[in-house]
């Protein structure tokens, strides 16, 4: 049988780095094959090449034995190949139905023919079990239904392969459990699908098989029998992973208390609807929620970045309390934030590290005297503190924007957490990250609590709340429930929370 | 990649070179001559010091909008603090009679403050109000020129009446020719200094690494607790005054009094000065004088050759154009990355 795509030594070289290397790679109809590997493997410039977003230094790409010159996107639409985006491509302020246009512009008399494309996209919607409002912004959508928009401009070109691009890694389970469920439907039907992520369940929960990566190269296979999986990681990390951290410290005082707390999103609506919980020093509390219902807000406020409409924030640390909060105050006396998006908020991505250290480190002394930067000073930390932490930099004047998604979150991660940090607000720490910085992340967590901290843990990976956290609250709507013990509660339970009216 | 850049800075160039002289032709004019006296004007004895006198407050301004471009504001209002500043160093002139050297100090800081007042009240109501700086300042700056022309017609009146201008400021606050026989005064060490000081705050001190991170990514801002809201007030407040301190080293080097339409334009040629240098305090120095050129060749060209005046403002206008676009094809530092 013929391969419906194969790839013969692609190579890609970026200056110095060869994001891929000699890389081959097939598959066959009606085949799910899952590509894993850390941060910066090639899986990336591996499927984008596939795609025709960029052209290989060398090697030939093949549908159905058929050499094919991939030089743009319209190639690759061409062949069949559909690829959805990590990032995803929409205009915002357009609505569903025009963003699905622009990607297939049927022209009537020299005029966008809205009315014969409806039905199309319809259908595919209907396909996909969902049922799309076509004329509504796609601002106002959800991760999850800019995802689907994705996926019906993906499919409606009828292709024979589809790619997919981390699609797991923003949904909440519901949804992915949906996506993935939608893969294997399409697999009857014949589809091809090449599915990239970083966990490991996605995998064995819909491939027939996956192709490891790792430094550019493809170094080995796995066809995802259960009792194969820690070969598998060893495979993707090319050593054994660090074991979990299970230590506990005793549980202390409450270090943070939160009473009928109320806070507005920008446009005025109610994100937290009179929330009350307390947060003690040596546990961790997760945070879970479908994303867009009040929590980062509530990160926000408890981060001194967000005002308080009404109700109250006792921080047992505060000297004077609720006197000048703002997030530099807190930050001093021992509130440590990990923002969930780095480059929006937890770094300046043009900024060189040496700058970025010093982002959230002003009121430190020996950085700065009397209003001018010591940056030599600031350098040398910056320097130790990449070192101490394995933050993979050339220095620290390189740019934050040069480094990988994982360094980029070590880096904040090692900024904000010292000896001084008493809580810890941590908004998804592990997002989007391969399963080794995962896995250093998590056991950074757990020792912190061993030491005695506070930890509010936000995440949308459940089975990370479940591993980590001793009590956990839901957020829907505004509203928050529990916090309650997790050995008292089940993940359909919580599951159900999220999602209750 | 080689090839494409050529061929883009040849177009540029290309660009550059045959919309003005289209222009030129449509003039009656031959636009090789334009260009050669325009050049001849500019590196000549005479013309040198001009392009000097002029890129002075070019640079002030510049500098003012580089500044506040830095914390991602947009400051247009550069005619209107320069204004504000000449008024209230004039204002208080008569005081420093008989002070020397500190009454110009004291003359040039009141020209800031001036220009100051007026930038940090834009930056308060765009805080306040969210007010949009941009439309602000441009609005005020007809604010200060009706100011001014009141002024002139009345409280601060020349005594002697024949003009509608102000009173003369005392010799004191008079910044000294430093070339004899030309105008190139003073004030060129005053805009060289500032030049220092900018990249020194700008690289060297909190404030400056406070705003330029409002102005490259506003949400890091709030996460490291700056207090953004007086940031923009401060940085508004400096921008203004260095536009302000232009106003007074106007009047101190040239004028020596208010006049109306004094400084005319400076503004928003600064805004493009500072675009064209990247923001960069070593390079508006050098911007500024580009626009000297175009400033005091005008009048050249006007002279020698007829010329009508607007025509010089679409040389300028391509040349903004040109310049912006070179980014296009030189290779950026982040190309490899």
């Amino acid at each position: 049988m013929t391969p419906l795509l194969e790839a013969r030594g692609l190579t890609k070289s970026y200056g110095h780095l060869r994001a891929n290397d000699d890389v081959s790679f097939s598959i066959f109809p009606g085949e799910i094959v899952g590509i894993v590997g850390e941060n910066g493997a090639g899986k990336s410039t591996l499927v984008k090449m596939l795609g025709g977003a960029i052209a290989p230094d060398s090697g030939d790409v093949y549908i159905a034995g058929e050499r094919i010159a991939m030089r743009s996107p319209a190639d690759a639409k061409q062949a069949g190949i559909s690829l959805v985006h990590q990032h995803f491509k929409l205009i915002d302020s357009l609505t569903i139905e025009e963003n699905l246009v622009l990607g297939r512009p049927e022209l009537r008399h020299g005029i966008l023919d809205f009315k014969a494309l409806r039905p199309g996209f319809e259908n595919v919607a209907r396909d996909l079990g969902t049922r799309l409002p076509f004329d509504a912004r796609v601002s106002t959508l959800s991760v999850g239904g800019r995802q689907q928009v994705e996926l019906v401009r993906a499919l409606f070109h009828e292709p024979r392969l589809l790619i997919l691009d981390e699609p797991t890694a923003v949904l909440p389970p519901t949804e992915r459990d949906r996506l993935l469920r939608f893969i294997r439907l399409l697999k009857e039907r014949g589809m091809a699908t090449i599915l990239i992520s970083h966990k490991l369940d996605d995998l064995y929960d819909c491939c027939d098989r996956a192709v490891v990566m790792r430094a550019g190269r493809v170094v080995g296979a796995s066809d995802l029998r259960p009792d194969d999986r820690a070969q598998l990681v060893r495979l993707i990390v090319g050593a054994e992973l660090p074991p979990p951290d299970t230590r506990h410290g005793s549980r202390g005082a409450p270090l943070v208390t939160v009473k009928d707390l109320v806070v507005h999103r920008d446009n005025g609506t109610v994100a937290v609807d009179r929330g009350s919980f307390d947060l003690h020093a040596g546990e961790i509390v997760g945070l879970c929620g479908v994303e867009g219902n009040g929590q980062t807000e509530l990160m926000h406020a408890l981060a001194g970045m967000r005002p308080i409409q009404s109700g109250e924030i006792v921080y047992a640390l505060e000297r004077e309390p609720g006197v000048k909060r703002d997030a530099a105050a807190l930050r001093q006396v021992g509130i440590a934030h990990i923002p969930e998006d780095r480059l929006h908020h937890g770094a300046v991505p043009s900024f060189s590290l040496t700058m970025n250290w010093l982002l959230r480190k002003l009121s430190r002394p020996g950085l700065v005297s009397f209003g001018f930067l010591r940056r030599l000073a600031a350098a040398k930390a910056t320097w130790e503190a990449i070192r101490a932490n394995d933050v993979r930099a050339s220095g620290p004047r390189a740019r934050m924007s040069d480094l990988s998604g994982g360094n980029q979150q070590k880096f904040v991660i090692a900024r904000e957490l010292g000896d001084d940090a008493a809580v810890i607000l941590a908004g998804h720490p592990t997002r989007g990250l391969d399963i080794r910085t995962v896995a250093t992340i998590r056991n950074r967590l757990v020792a912190e609590r061993a030491k005695g901290v506070a930890i509010l843990l936000l995440s949308a990976d459940l089975a990370e709340v479940w591993d980590l956290a001793d009590r956990v609250m839901v957020m829907a709507r505004g509203k928050l429930r529990g916090p309650v013990p997790v050995g008292e509660t089940s993940l359909a339970e919580i599951g159900h929370w999220m999602t209750a009216p | 990649m080689i090839r494409m850049r050529v061929v883009r800075l040849g177009l540029i160039l290309g660009f550059a070179a045959l919309v003005p002289s289209l222009f030129v032709l449509l003039a009656g004019q031959n636009p090789w001559r334009v260009f050669t006296t325009l050049l001849l004007y500019a590196l000549g004895p005479q013309g040198r010091s001009e392009v000097l006198v002029h890129a002075i407050p070019l640079t002030l301004i510049g500098l003012g909008v580089a500044f506040a471009l830095r914390a991602g504001l947009f400051n247009i209002g550069g005619d209107g603090q320069l204004i504000a500043g000449a008024v209230l160093s004039v204002f208080f002139a008569p005081y420093f009679a008989g002070s020397g050297i500190a009454g110009l100090v004291a003359f040039l800081m009141f020209g800031f403050a001036g220009g100051a007042a007026l930038g940090a009240f834009v930056g308060y109501l765009r805080e306040r109000f969210n007010a949009s700086e941009i439309i602000v300042t441009i609005m005020l700056n007809y604010v200060a020129v009706q100011m001014v022309s009141y002024l002139i017609r009345g409280p601060m009146e020349d005594p002697l009446r024949f003009f509608p201008r102000s009173y003369a400021i005392p010799a004191d606050a008079v910044l000294p020719v430093i070339v004899q026989g030309t105008r190139l005064h003073a004030g060129l060490i005053v805009a060289l200094l500032m030049v220092v000081l900018f990249a020194v705050v700008q690289r060297q001190t909190v404030l400056g690494f406070q705003s330029s991170v409002v102005g490259a990514n506003p949400g890091a801002a709030a996460y490291a607790g700056f207090r953004v809201k007086m940031l923009t007030i401060i940085v508004m407040a400096i921008s203004g005054g260095l536009a302000g301190l232009a106003g007074a080293v106007e009047v101190g080097g040239i004028y020596q009094r208010i006049e109306d339409n004094m400084g005319e334009g400076f503004g928003l040629a600064a805004i493009a000065v500072a675009l064209i240098a990247r923001l960069e305090a070593a390079a508006i120095p050098f911007a500024a004088c580009l626009f000297g050129i175009f400033f005091a060749g005008a009048g050249a060209l006007q002279r020698e050759l007829a010329l009508p005046f607007p025509l010089v403002w679409i040389v300028e206008a391509t040349v903004i154009f040109a310049v912006s676009a070179l980014h296009w094809a030189m290779p950026s530092r982040k190309a490899d990355a």
